[in-house]
């Protein structure tokens, strides 16, 4: 029973983390409607920032989100402005799939120029310390970012339902063509949302970077689970993200215990696809253009 | 006409340009230079430069000065690409290489087809020599000898320091699922099993995890008292870390090479959490250098060279397997590929007597017979040899 419940909380913890990471994915995803595969180098860059200025300024890692989510907002925005949207224009939309690829490994590889093949440490401060709840072992670090994931998803719920901006954002999101008419700056819109994406990851960065090291590859550990929880949550459904994310981190848990290590991602995937077939658009997607003219 | 003309003029041009051979042999330096294997692909290269300079202030080999014309094995097309050029458009007596399995298993490929020796000094895979090739040979250890050499540390040092006997302990074999890993657990069990060790479980997993703790859960459950892992760096790092916070404490971890023997998975996971913790891979410099003849004065030149301590065991092994090789050569009766093959086939060096301890000669396969890995462990932050018992630095040390 121990065993059981251990397994539940690791799986909810990796929930969160898978959580934190794909939020942003959602975001961008939904309302810009560009599938951005730069997402993990997002991230990655983001750990990079978080261990500079935890090293370099003594700082706990957690104070670094004031610094690094502005900085990834910018890097967002400007993907968006400068790489994206150039290529609205494009006659496929595939085009700016393969941008974002583009973008990703450019990124890998100017990391492994900057800081080289190996590991960087962001110091833990003391977040890796386990806590002891009843019969169960987790770390601090995880609960914090549990927490956060849930508070991102509720304050990302009240700024797009209660806010001037959030209402515009949805407006784009839902019809770009009748925003526009009504007024709405759809560029500026799609520049911000693209920011506030990538703003997302910059929180999700500075939360994982004390407990995993980073490297230049970093990010396509996370990015691959990250998809396939934005795709099982509905894709542009943020409360569908946070679902998706516990779904695969108590399934990733449960399989790699009763299963088999080796056959955990074959129980993840193979759930992944049995959902998608009896619910196509995701748990709690609606039926999405795809198009940007719509 | 004029087409005719040009190529003549060119060809004359390029026979002009080709050095004679006012005593001087080239051979070539293939490693990754760039990209993500550059580190230690430098680092390797490192070790075959210090050997050819050893020999050209001895004189070179047969009384030319030895060149060695670098080629950059940044990926396999370029590894393939590169033997090419250094074969065809150099003119290389034989290639030294190469670090990485798969840029050594590509590119040895068109040396045995141009019949130009291709000489292997730190590649692991099985592959590299399992394909009977008739000018390659390795002279460095391979899985199969990281294998050999834990299952033994096992049996000779950990079970009786533990005060067990082998077949008591619960053998557990974690390893990442690529073929590096595949084929190391892979000779882990044969030999485990030759012994009579008690492996309960063996859990491949893929390199890119973010979370073991399962695979914890799963060894903690079984009562697992000595765990092998064979891994990359972040897995080492997450293995060890999440062990650790789940409160499991095997009797013994040994990691297999990889991110067990560097610094920064040390600092990583903390002093406290790899005190211990063993590992097994290419020889490096915390040993008895009584065993090692020759490595205090190859650290020497490599910092008088280099300007730094060596990053890595690798420059060392590279280092021997090529001075092994080059004063083959010097004793060849020409430089013709197959004068170089026989000379390199007759080589007989005892343990002992080379700086990384291992000796050579060449079995099955023209792999060094005599390769062999050595057993490491983190005290007090520092990785030092504690196996085999004539090349420990100092003794085994187990938790209490």
């Amino acid at each position: 029973m121990n065993i059981f419940l251990q397994l539940v909380a690791n799986g909810l913890m990796l929930g969160g983390l898978f959580a934190i990471i794909s939020i942003g994915l959602t975001l961008i995803f939904g309302i810009v409607k560009v599938v951005n595969f730069a997402h993990g180098e997002f991230l990655m860059a983001g750990m990079y920032l978080t261990w500079i200025i935890t090293v370099g300024l003594g700082l706990h890692p957690y104070v670094t989100v004031l610094a690094v989510a502005p900085f990834l907002f910018v890097l967002g925005a400007m993907t968006q402005r400068f790489l994206i949207q150039p290529l609205l224009l494009a006659r496929d939309d595939h085009v700016q799939i393969f941008a974002t690829v583009g973008l990703s490994t450019a990124l890998i590889n100017l990391a492994l120029l900057i800081f080289g093949a190996d590991i960087a440490n962001t110091p833990a401060s003391g977040l890796r310390a386990p806590v002891q709840i009843g019969p169960v072992r987790i770390l601090e670090g995880q609960v914090y970012i549990f927490i956060a994931a849930v508070l991102l998803v509720i304050g990302l719920q009240l700024f797009l339902s209660r806010t001037q901006t959030g209402r515009a954002i949805r407006a784009v999101a839902q019809n770009r063509a009748a925003a526009q008419l009504m007024g709405i700056n759809v560029d500026r819109i799609y520049v911000l949302s693209f920011g506030i994406g990538a703003a997302c990851v910059g929180l999700a960065a500075s939360l994982v970077a004390p407990l995993y090291p980073v490297s230049s590859t970093i990010g396509t550990y996370f990015v691959l689970t990250a998809f396939v929880v934005v795709v099982l949550g509905g894709l542009g459904s943020i409360v569908g993200a946070f679902v998706g994310a516990m779904i695969i981190g108590l399934i990733d848990s449960m399989a790699g215990f009763y299963i088999g290590s080796d056959l955990r991602e074959a129980v993840v995937f193979g759930v992944f696809l049995v959902i998608l077939i009896l619910k196509p658009s995701g748990l709690f997607g609606t039926r999405v253009s795809l198009s940007h003219i719509s | 006409m004029k087409l005719a003309g040009l190529m003549t003029t060119s060809a004359l041009a390029l026979t002009m340009m080709t050095p004679q051979a006012f005593a001087e042999v080239t051979f070539g330096a293939l490693f990754p230079f760039s990209g993500q294997l550059a580190l230690l692909g430098e680092e390797s290269a490192r070790g075959l430069e210090i050997a050819v300079d050893e020999m050209n202030a001895a004189g070179g080999v047969q009384g030319e000065q030895i060149v060695l014309e670098r080629g950059d094995a940044v990926d396999n097309n370029q590894a393939i690409g590169e033997a090419r050029r250094l074969i065809s458009l150099s003119g290389v007596k034989a290639i030294f290489g190469s670090y990485s399995s798969a840029r050594s298993i590509a590119a040895s490929q068109v040396a045995e087809l141009a019949g130009i020796p291709f000489f292997e000094l730190g590649a692991v895979a099985d592959e590299v020599t399992s394909r009977d090739f008739k000018y390659l040979f390795r002279t460095n250890p391979t899985a199969d000898h990281m294998g050999k050499l834990i299952v033994e540390m096992i049996v000779e040092k950990v079970a009786p320091g533990l005060g067990k006997a082998p077949g008591d302990l619960k053998i557990g074999i974690i390893h990442e699922d690529s073929s590096y890993g595949t084929s190391v657990a892979g000779h882990q069990e044969r030999y485990g099993k030759e012994a009579g060790l008690n492996i309960v479980t063996t859990m491949p997993y893929p390199a890119a995890t973010v979370d073991m703790s399962s695979m914890v859960l799963d060894l903690q459950s079984r009562g697992v008292d000595v765990v092998l892992q064979t891994s990359y760096q972040n897995d080492s790092v997450l293995f060890l870390q999440q062990a650790s916070e789940a409160g499991y404490k095997p009797s013994a971890i040994i990691g297999g090479g990889g991110g067990y023997s560097m610094l920064p998975t040390a600092e990583a996971v903390g002093n406290d959490v790899i005190e211990g913790v063993l590992d097994a891979d290419f020889t490096q410099y915390a040993v008895n250098t009584d065993f090692t003849p020759g490595l205090e004065s190859f650290v020497e030149t490599y910092r008088t060279k280099y300007g730094m301590e060596p990053r890595s065991g690798h420059s060392l092994n590279n280092y021997v397997g090529a001075l092994a090789i080059l004063k083959a050569i010097d004793a060849a009766e020409g430089l013709k590929p197959d004068q170089i093959v026989a000379a390199v086939s007759a080589i007989d060096i005892p343990q002992g007597q080379t700086a990384a301890g291992y000796g050579v000669q060449f079995g099955e396969g023209n792999q060094n017979q005599r390769a062999s890995m050595m057993g490491m462990q983190w005290q007090d932050g520092t990785l030092v040899t504690v196996y085999p018992p004539e090349a420990a630095a100092a003794e085994m040390r187990f938790a209490q």
